[in-house]
């Protein structure tokens, strides 16, 4: 029988590339496009030259120092038949190292990157020297992850890490602050276009003035504060400079006269952005990639700073440009994909072996938003939010991630807009609704105005760049270890005999399934209170190991009080705090299970079905088969949605306990990104029919292939799960794979758009799409060599399926495939 | 009368239907049907009762399991060559075998369910109908073989403001279609052949009635919005003949659609689980023919996207 094709699949399979007006772009893409990523050296090796001679200082003047350093030695490059001027690296797929974090991993680790599995990168035997020698012996005793671990006590450590030096997660518990030194982050672009940094210098130098001297406050914190807003200030711009310098250099050199006045009229971009405010959309594109590039070599926010509303902050130069006819649409068009070729050579690389667990696939999440609303309330969409769009279809890169925010009135073109670049197949865009986000961050304090200009930032999260102060990285609680947990005592039949939950008692001797869900309860809650004590303690150390002058000058509340962003608390600041939810699927079925099976129709004793698991169902396969028939989560039944919805609930009152005492938001999430593929490689045979070892069910998306009642029961179980009454929640991460023939057409198109009007009504947070056969993704594993270029969407961005672990790739296809017949 | 407690017997309700009426829509698929066409691609619908049916790929095996041979005490399952056979003849559906399997291969076909059970089940789609334009649909089975139920079913939705369609092979009392057409939105009808003694031959009726009905619909409701359709088969009406026959018969009017469905095969597994032949073993539509097809029944060529994935 012949299929219906993606677009995306159409081009793929049929090897079609329209190359057409994009030849430069394209030219700029293959050169590197699935080369293995090389390590670069230089960020780490003058950022750690400038840290060791500035010991004892205010830890926010010694990281302006030394970028500064770096900015002033680091080699300056230009991409070959590039348009836009700065990259952190060599030519060709680079990642950079921040020893600050984990330089204590690096004599183990470095010299085998090139060898793992998962998203490999290769080191120079040079650099690899540079880095064992100089690097690495400095920051031996004094990384962010040692002190972490020698702090965490005993009965953290024992749900934290397996092995003694922290490198080894045990996927209960897991900290994530150790791979990374902020979460996701976008920086205020709309303020440098507006403003320059000698404008924003010039703050600091005001605030400075009016200082007391002879305050010992204002003495010692605020003005080595202030001095170090002044420096990070010269050192983006000292950067800058060195690109005109090298662009005349190469346009001296370059006999191609085309390419040497593209080279001339980068050198004068270069010399007036991002110093002075932006006039034209050239100069805001180069000023923004700046300051986003400034910010990688800053500082490793989770996997790579945002790129905010891009639609809303670059409008007024584009239109100007527009109307007064400087530059055309397909030159825009030209310039913003300029970028996106060079965002594509960045790679975030993790040197932490859970790092790499958690974001497979070369993860990224350099979000950009487009639509929305305006912070007054009204439609924001413009034509650079089509544009975007346009150009993803026609352009389908992975690189930049896309998230478009939704909103009860969003124009019915753009839906359509978006629904026709969802139906291409390729994950873009994200969707985010503003029904929910808005809502949900003005009333934990955001002002309303604010909380309506929210850029996506990362996988699902939002910002308000001068209100959110909250950088910590999250915990990762596993709660399928608590429901097995609840099976065997406290135990887990991965780590043996060793106690790593409560004693609950033998659940064989319980006599009513509230019995075993309290059971269940107790273990579930002293995983939480771990995981919040364990955050505690991050938030305390960070503040000792990290600062990020570049994101406070931008940051209002941080130029106000004289703080680094990472400081525990700023006054005015929300600090919107999370914990991600693994396993929700997995053990609200495997609860359902028990309680339809065991305690109400008597059909299985609680020893058979704890013998089937222990056994992984080997001999007990018609157990398995009956597990799996008991009602699951995803097919908007009210008998397990509403288990679901009281598990949520026991979070959430956790949650707000743990707030109060913390006096910060702290809220329940289900954004596992890719780790509930290693964290189900901890967890046995669960009752709901999961074999041991396999992934856990991913984000708020039903268990792997048991949603059967196509994607409104999806959406609706999503819906009726949630407490509306209580605010400790935040971002739901919901998977639906669709078809292409179930979208086919305009009667297709219509249907996407519906579906997501509805989850627009529904008010839920998130929602992204797989729209491919599953032949395909089945034939892409066979034969990877012609699927190169497959992108589907893992969670919150796509990667290319055949840079992913099979087992990442056989969780893609088991999700289920929603169809109408 | 109470039509909220009135019962039938229906064997699937499907959500997310998006090619049988507007929008998305829940179809309610009932059981019994007093046609036998030969392409059936629902067989599990045609007898008015709960119905038996063995699909051996989902079984366990009698080595794992075993439990409907057990189970089963009228001979109608037994082991050969280490497989599990079921004998129809035997079957008494008394589904016991059903209740013995632990998964999906002994199942039934077929429950009794109340018109209050299943609008319940409907409306909690119902921000989704808001939003498209969608509703519930009614297929079958012939809609109307359990037609009070059907009629019930039908009321009841206009009540709760249910955008209701129903899909109808046409052939039953005229009274019946009727008073379905007084209480839904749009009504999807075939037309399968004009020819009444092929009609006959591959459907076990001939179409007397059924165009009649036709008729009688078009000038007691000369605006309700009907969908006929054309279900393509060949060796039965996939000739440019058959369709001209049709298209002259079906009036050009606004309300009035005309669609063509590509025969397909999706339904054949159906038969094996229960054990009944299937009379177009090795049939294929050729899909020139189906494009010639549609130029006769449109005037110019045009591709239906989602249809043509199924021209086999």
């Amino acid at each position: 029988m012949s299929q219906i094709l993606s677009p995306q699949e159409d081009r793929v399979l049929n090897k079609k590339v329209d190359r057409k007006g994009r030849e430069r772009i394209y030219k700029i893409l293959e050169r590197n496009q699935f080369t293995i990523p090389h390590v670069d050296v230089e960020r780490a090796k003058y950022f750690t030259e400038s840290m060791r001679t500035t010991e004892g200082e205010l830890l926010t003047l010694r990281w302006a120092k030394a970028l500064k350093n770096v900015a002033e030695k680091i080699t300056v490059w230009i991409t070959p038949d590039q348009l836009l001027a700065g990259r952190v690296g060599k030519l060709g797929r680079y990642g950079i190292l921040y020893p600050e974090i984990d330089g204590d991993f690096y004599r183990e680790v470095l010299g085998s990157l090139a060898h793992r599995d998962k998203s490999p990168f290769q080191v120079d035997p040079e650099d690899l020297k540079v880095v064992m020698e100089d690097i690495a012996p400095y920051w031996e005793g004094k990384t962010y992850h040692e002190h972490l671990n020698k702090t965490l006590p005993m009965e953290l450590r024992n749900v934290t890490y397996c092995d003694e030096r922290g490198l080894k997660s045990k996927f209960v518990v897991s900290e994530t602050s150790s791979y990374r030194s902020a979460l996701q982050w976008v920086p205020d672009y709309k303020k440098v276009l507006e403003r320059g940094f000698i404008d924003i210098q010039n703050e600091a130098k005001e605030r400075l003035a009016a200082l007391d001297l002879t305050n010992s406050t204002d003495l010692w914190d605020k003005k080595p504060f202030y001095d170090a807003m002044i420096i990070v200030c010269d050192a983006i711009m000292i950067w800058a400079r060195r690109h005109a310098d090298l662009a005349r250099d190469m346009a001296a050199k370059e006999n191609d006269p085309k390419r040497k006045a593209e080279l001339l009229q980068i050198a004068e971009t270069c010399e007036r952005v991002p110093s002075y405010p932006a006039r034209t959309f050239r100069e805001a594109v180069q000023c923004q990639w700046f300051v986003q590039m400034f910010s990688r070599i800053e500082q490793k926010a989770s996997a790579i700073i945002s790129n905010g509303r891009m639609d809303q902050y670059l409008y007024p130069y584009y239109k100007k440009d527009i109307e007064e006819g400087r530059i055309t649409r397909e030159e825009a068009r030209e310039l913003l994909e300029c970028m996106w070729v060079d965002m594509a050579q960045f790679i975030d690389l993790y040197i932490n072996p859970t790092g790499v667990e958690f974001q497979e696939g070369y993860a990224h999440w350099e979000a950009v938003t487009i639509g929305g609303q305006t912070p007054e309330g009204e439609d924001a969409t413009n034509d650079l939010s089509y544009l975007f769009l346009e150009s993803k279809r026609e352009f389908p890169l992975n690189y930049p991630d896309l998230a478009a925010r939704i909103h009860s009135r969003t124009p019915e073109r753009f839906l359509y807009e978006v629904a026709l670049t969802v139906k291409d197949g390729s994950g873009f865009p994200k969707l985010i609704n503003d029904e929910e986000v808005v809502f949900l961050n003005s009333i934990k304090g955001c002002p309303v105005n604010e909380a309506l200009d929210y850029a996506v930032s990362g996988c699902t999260e939002t910002r308000m760049p001068n209100r959110d102060t909250y950088t910590s990285g999250c915990v990762y609680v596993n709660f399928a270890t608590a429901l097995e947990m609840t099976l065997y005592n406290g135990r887990m039949l991965h780590y043996g005999d060793e106690l790593v939950g409560l004693e609950t008692g033998d659940p064989c001797k319980f006599k009513s399934f509230e019995e075993f869900y309290e059971a269940y309860k107790k273990q579930h809650i002293n995983l939480l209170q771990k995981a919040f004590q364990q955050q505690v303690v991050v938030d305390r150390l960070r503040p000792q190991h990290f600062a990020a002058p570049l994101s406070s000058v931008l940051h209002n509340l941080c130029m106000e009080n004289a703080l680094d962003l990472h400081t525990e608390k700023i006054p005015g600041g929300v600090d919107y705090s999370y914990f991600e939810f693994l396993g929700y699927g997995t053990i609200v079925d495997s609860l359902a299970a028990i309680k339809k099976l065991v305690f109400e129709e008597k059909k299985l004793s609680m020893k058979e079905v704890v013998d089937a698991c222990r056994a992984d169902f080997q001999g007990y396969e018609p157990v398995r088969e009956m597990l799996r028939q008991a009602p699951s989560y995803g097919n908007d039944d009210p008998y397990v949605d509403s288990i679901a919805r009281d598990v949520d609930r026991i979070c959430q009152l956790e949650a707000i306990k743990s707030s109060k005492e913390r006096g910060i938001h702290v809220d329940v999430r289900y954004v596992p990104i890719t780790s509930h593929v290693p964290f189900g490689k901890v967890v046995s045979a669960t009752p709901n029919g999961r074999h041991a070892w396999t992934a856990l069910s991913d984000g708020s998306s039903a268990s792997h292939g048991a949603d059967v009642n196509g994607p409104t029961a999806v959406l609706l179980s999503n819906y009726h799960s949630k407490n509306y009454d209580l605010i400790n929640r935040a971002s739901r991460l919901l998977n639906i794979k669709l078809s292409p023939k179930s979208v086919a057409g305009d009667a297709g198109t219509k249907k996407v758009m519906d579906l997501i009007r509805t989850w627009c009504d529904l008010k839920l947070w998130h929602l992204q799409f797989n729209i491919v056969n599953r032949d395909t993704l089945i034939k892409a594993q066979k034969e990877p060599d012609n699927y190169r270029n497959l992108l589907v969407r893992i969670a919150g961005y796509s990667a290319y399926f055949c840079d992913i672990s099979r087992e990442l790739q056989n969780d893609i296809i088991d999700r289920t495939e929603h169809e109408n017949v | 009368m109470n039509d909220e407690a009135a019962t039938g017997i229906i064997f699937n309700i499907q959500k997310f239907s998006v090619h049988d009426g507007e929008g998305i829509r829940t179809l309610v698929f009932l059981k019994g049907c007093p046609l036998r066409c030969a392409w059936c691609s629902n067989p599990e619908s045609q007898s008015p009762k709960p119905e038996h049916a063995f699909n051996p790929s989902r079984c366990l095996t009698a080595q794992v399991c075993g439990r409907c041979l057990k189970a089963c005490e009228h001979g109608a399952l037994s082991l050969v060559n280490d497989m599990i056979m079921f004998d129809a003849r035997r079957c008494t559906q008394c589904f016991a075998c059903a209740n013995a399997c632990p998964g999906q291969a002994q199942k039934v076909y077929g429950e009794t369910k109340s018109v209050r059970e299943i609008l319940d089940l409907v409306e909690r789609d119902q921000t989704f109908y808001s939003r498209s334009g969608g509703g519930m649909t009614l297929s079958g089975g012939e809609a109307l073989f359990q037609h009070e139920f059907t009629l019930a079913l039908l009321r009841a939705a206009k009540r709760r403001h249910i955008d209701t369609a129903m899909e109808t092979s046409a052939y039953a009392p005229y009274p019946y279609l009727h008073e379905a057409c007084e209480n839904l939105n749009k009504l999807i009808m075939d037309i399968k052949c004009m020819d009444s003694a092929k009609h006959k031959a591959f459907t076990g009726v001939d179409n007397d009635l059924i165009l009649e009905n036709f008729q009688k619909l078009l000038q007691d409701f000369p605006d309700l919005p009907i969908l006929v359709r054309t279900p393509v088969v060949p060796g039965f009406n996939d000739t440019e003949e058959d369709i001209r026959a049709i298209r002259r018969f079906v009036p050009l009017k606004a309300n009035i659609e005309y669609e063509l469905l590509p025969y397909h095969r999706m339904g054949q597994p159906k038969y094996g689980y229960l054990c009944r032949p299937y009379a177009l073993e090795g049939k294929k539509l050729d899909p020139k023919t189906m494009q010639k097809l549609r130029e006769i029944a449109f005037g110019l060529p045009i591709a239906i996207p989602g249809l043509d994935a199924q021209k086999a």
